[in-house]
């Protein structure tokens, strides 16, 4: 028997004319992790669809467990043995967990007590704290990835293709996802991962592929691979030290109080959370999944409402404040970038020119009767000049950009607003490394120019990278804070964890 | 009608005049044990303010005022009242506040002859400090209650305080503010005064025209006195911190009144200089001792603050001695030769911490 499961040869994916993959070569040998790693648009995402039988490639090969073969549909690539995690998730949100983990094995007569204690024993089993019984829908993203990865796993697959697994885990998930690969390949599975996380795939790879513009650049044991060398491979410049440089050695010094959040609630996810905020600094706010960090600016930013009972106070420049929908806070200079920019963030079909006007729109007390597409053109071209959002022209609609690039204009939507106080809820979350360097340089441009800046993030050398001041948040509360100065890792873990 | 039906609603919902929330001590406040850890250089039974005019540190105690020599003090005069306030004036003179009634001002620290001023609104004169053009600015509290007290006019809500400017040569007082919610602790800057509002938490700007900006607000602390930093800016002392359970008894008006009226001051639920002393003591953190350690972020009863302060009244860091500290109820700053000293009423102590020794713990 080979020692290569799945193989690719002279892989090529055209769409209308453009290629997505161009002659790239992969193998994956029986049992091994192998991580895939690339910027936006480098083609990782087609690569992995081709495998999973989501796209068929326009020309080349590819052969599992040494037959050549070409799954049309994921159904064809699963009877394979070949399963995918989705980044975007594919589950139905209207079930049931235990019926997800099921959907497409069921029999005649499904017994609903029998799949529910199956689901049950069966996440039990993968040590994953999600209620078989709870409806996929209300639950978090983390937990909605933990039943994508159980069903995978269900499946019994010989190859389990993960995109982006990591990123809506928080730093413990992270490492129980890690031990669960582990264990998935001491049972012989194969395993391809997508992550932008690069400290991930140095640790948890045994291989590394790197894709740059379409095209195969090196495939090497992990190994022989360092932070850097990846970098390079990936971008063709050396990002290394622009992004998550070294330690900082000094401080924006604080400004003016610009937002005091007092004694705020918000059940059951914000407790008594009292923060303050200032100009011309950049406040890191840290925690992990559930420390109520995203629901307590989120109320700031009126997107979400305190509770109705004492609910605390939130302060803007000395002034008591309680927005209950949005758009008097941003009315009032307050921007909330969100950190789910495919649901909140921009309406995908629209033109990246049409997405920043709705911003600019968004200030103006009730709108405007009369819309002008100049204006909005002449908005859109200034805002993707100012931030290099790179597309083919201001009508290129939102959803044919990279994730890089769809970020800058969910920032750009919030910055032509000219708010007081941005909010970035994980700003760099599944974007590339060449748009992190530019969007954290946007970030302390802000704080330069006296802007009160709050980045919400879960990757720690993103907030120490950037932090003036971090906040560590814990169970609906800041629990700790620290200067940039005196912050390390452990620090801020330990807060966040005890 | 409508006004009462809001209030109603207010007090139901927990929402504007019924808020009941306190901002924490984060930024430039953060929590250290730099005032705590300060080297303690004398103790004394009743201190109550301190002055310096660059040469030597003065200390008000009960009815005298002492200078610090070295580790030693030395009494310069005695008064037949208490001494409430204390200051140096720029041409070498000395100003004391008498009982909080009556100002006198003394050519030299030990002079014979005074200029006295004494005015019918002169109730609870509480701080002094050298203004323009050789006048004096005081800050009384109260016109209702008389300096010691404070917390009872924080209890019934007190809007009685003022600021004066007296001129010294011309021997006449001018008001420059009133209806101040306890006005404790001024100092020049520039051409406008700056004045603490300790019951509404609060630094003001008053111009020379007498109008008001609040430059620093809704502190997490009730501030008191101001004095100069050497190198620009001021220091400004707290002398408790705000609770949540103190901002919930002040907003319930028939039961403050009756523990007004029934119990001893010393078991108020209020803020006081220091704690710890009796079991009866509301808000001992108790509930809060973990493992035989009572949390530093304990709701206090009392507290130890210093705030240093840039030239805009902005905060640039702050010395702190927590809950579970003693030097609580820093009622007076001032800076001499390199060091900070501070007086903890509460204990009764004189504090000295040099400021390289501050910057380095502050660094650390």
């Amino acid at each position: 028997m080979s020692d290569i499961i799945l193989a690719l040869r002279n892989a090529t994916k055209l769409y209308a004319g453009v290629a997505a993959i161009e002659n790239v070569d992969f193998e994956l040998r029986r049992g091994e992790i192998h991580a895939l790693v690339g910027e936006n648009g480098a083609g990782k995402s087609t690569l992995t669809k081709v495998m999973a039988g989501v796209v068929t490639l326009t020309s080349g090969t590819m052969q599992v467990d040494g037959v050549e073969a070409a799954p049309r549909t994921p159904l064809e690539a699963r009877h394979l043995g070949i399963a995918m995690v989705f980044q975007e998730n594919s589950l139905v949100p209207t079930m049931t967990v235990a019926q997800n983990l099921f959907l497409g094995q069921e029999r005649f007569y499904n017994r609903l007590r029998g799949i529910y204690i199956a689901a049950q024993q069966f996440l039990q089993s993968l040590n994953f704290d999600v209620t078989p019984t709870a409806t996929v829908g209300l639950l978090g993203a983390a937990k909605k990835q933990m039943v994508e990865i159980a069903r995978a796993v269900l499946h019994e697959a010989k190859v389990i293709i993960f995109d982006e697994p990591t990123a809506t885990l928080t730093p413990e998930e992270k490492k129980y996802f890690f031990d669960l690969v582990r264990d998935l390949k001491r049972r012989g599975v194969s395993i391809v991962f997508i992550s932008h996380a690069l400290e991930e795939a140095l640790i948890l790879a045994d291989r590394i592929t790197i894709l740059r513009d379409g095209k195969h650049v090196v495939t090497d044991d992990a190994a022989n691979f360092d932070r850097a060398r990846i970098v390079q491979a990936m971008v063709g410049r050396d990002l290394s030290n622009t992004l998550y440089g070294s330690r900082k050695t000094t401080v924006r010094t604080a400004g003016a109080q610009v937002l005091t959040v007092q004694n705020l609630k918000m059940a059951p996810m914000v407790k008594n959370n009292s923060l303050s905020v200032f100009a011309g600094q950049i406040t890191g706010v840290f925690g992990l999944v559930g420390a109520g960090r995203t629901e307590t600016f989120k109320v700031v930013a009126g997107v979400l409402k305190r509770d109705f009972f004492h609910g605390g106070e939130v302060i803007l420049h000395g002034k008591p404040v309680r927005y209950r929908v949005p758009a008097p806070a941003v009315r009032a200079g307050i921007a909330y970038v969100t950190e789910d920019r495919k649901v909140e963030g921009f309406f995908e079909t629209m033109s990246v020119a049409r997405n920043i006007y709705l911003g600019l729109l968004a200030k103006l007390p009730g709108g405007r009767f009369f819309l002008s597409r100049r204006e909005a053109d002449k908005v859109g071209r200034i805002w993707v000049e100012k931030l290099k959002v790179r597309a083919t022209g201001n009508d290129m609609k939102v959803v044919e950009l990279s994730g890089g690039n769809q970020q800058k204009v969910v920032i750009a939507k919030s910055l032509v607003q000219e708010p007081d106080l941005i909010i970035f809820d994980e700003p760099t979350r599944g974007v590339d490394v060449g748009a992190i360097v530019e969007i954290h340089e946007l970030i302390q441009r802000l704080a330069d120019e006296g802007k009160a800046v709050v980045v919400i993030s879960s990757y720690l050398p993103e907030i120490m990278a950037l932090s003036d001041r971090i906040l560590v948040s814990r169970q609906g509360k800041v629990v700790e804070e620290f200067s940039a100065l005196e912050a390390t890792e452990e620090k801020i873990m330990y807060a966040a964890v005890h | 009608m409508i006004s009462a039906f809001r209030t109603f609603a207010d007090r139901l919902l927990g929402r504007g005049d019924a808020t009941i929330t306190v901002p924490s001590f984060d930024g430039a406040l953060k929590p250290n044990q730099i005032l705590e850890k300060a080297e303690t250089i004398a103790q004394f039974e009743a201190p109550e303010d301190l002055a310096t005019d660059g040469k030597a540190l003065y200390i008000a105690d009960g009815t005298a005022i002492l200078r610090l020599d070295g580790a030693a003090t030395t009494e310069v005069r005695r008064f037949d009242r208490a001494i409430s306030a204390l200051c140096c004036l720029h041409d070498g003179g000395i100003a004391v506040a008498l009982d909080g009634r009556e100002v006198q001002v003394f050519a030299t620290p030990s002079a014979s002859a005074a200029v006295t001023f004494s005015d019918p609104s002169m109730n609870a004169v509480n701080a002094l400090s050298p203004g323009q053009q050789g006048t004096l600015i005081a800050t009384n509290g109260s016109t209702a209650r008389p300096y010691r007290q404070w917390v009872h006019d924080l209890m019934e809500r007190g809007r009685t305080g003022r600021v004066f400017v007296l001129d010294i040569a011309a021997r006449r007082v001018r008001t420059i503010a009133s209806g101040l919610s306890y006005a404790f602790g001024a100092c020049a800057a520039g051409d406008a005064v700056l004045v603490s509002e300790s019951w509404r938490h609060r630094l003001l700007a008053i111009a020379p025209d007498g109008s008001q900006r609040a430059i620093l607000s809704n502190l997490p602390v009730y501030p008191s006195r101001l004095s100069p930093a050497a190198s620009g800016g001021f220091w400004l002392t707290a002398f408790a911190a705000r609770t949540q359970l103190v901002e919930f008894v002040l907003r319930e008006n028939a039961y403050r009144r009756r523990m007004m009226a029934e119990i001893d001051p010393e078991y108020w639920i209020a803020p006081k200089l220091k704690s710890g002393q009796s079991f009866l003591e509301p808000m001992q953190g108790a509930h809060i001792k973990t493992m035989g350690v009572i949390k530093p972020w304990a709701p206090p009863r009392s507290y130890g603050l210093v705030i240093r302060l840039n030239a805009d009244g902005l905060p640039l860091y702050a010395l702190h001695s927590r809950v579970d500290g003693v030097n609580h109820g820093v009622v007076a700053a001032a800076e001499m030769d390199g060091a900070l000293f501070a007086l903890a009423k509460g204990p009764g102590r004189l504090l000295r911490m040099p400021l390289t020794m501050i910057e380095q713990e502050l660094r650390a």
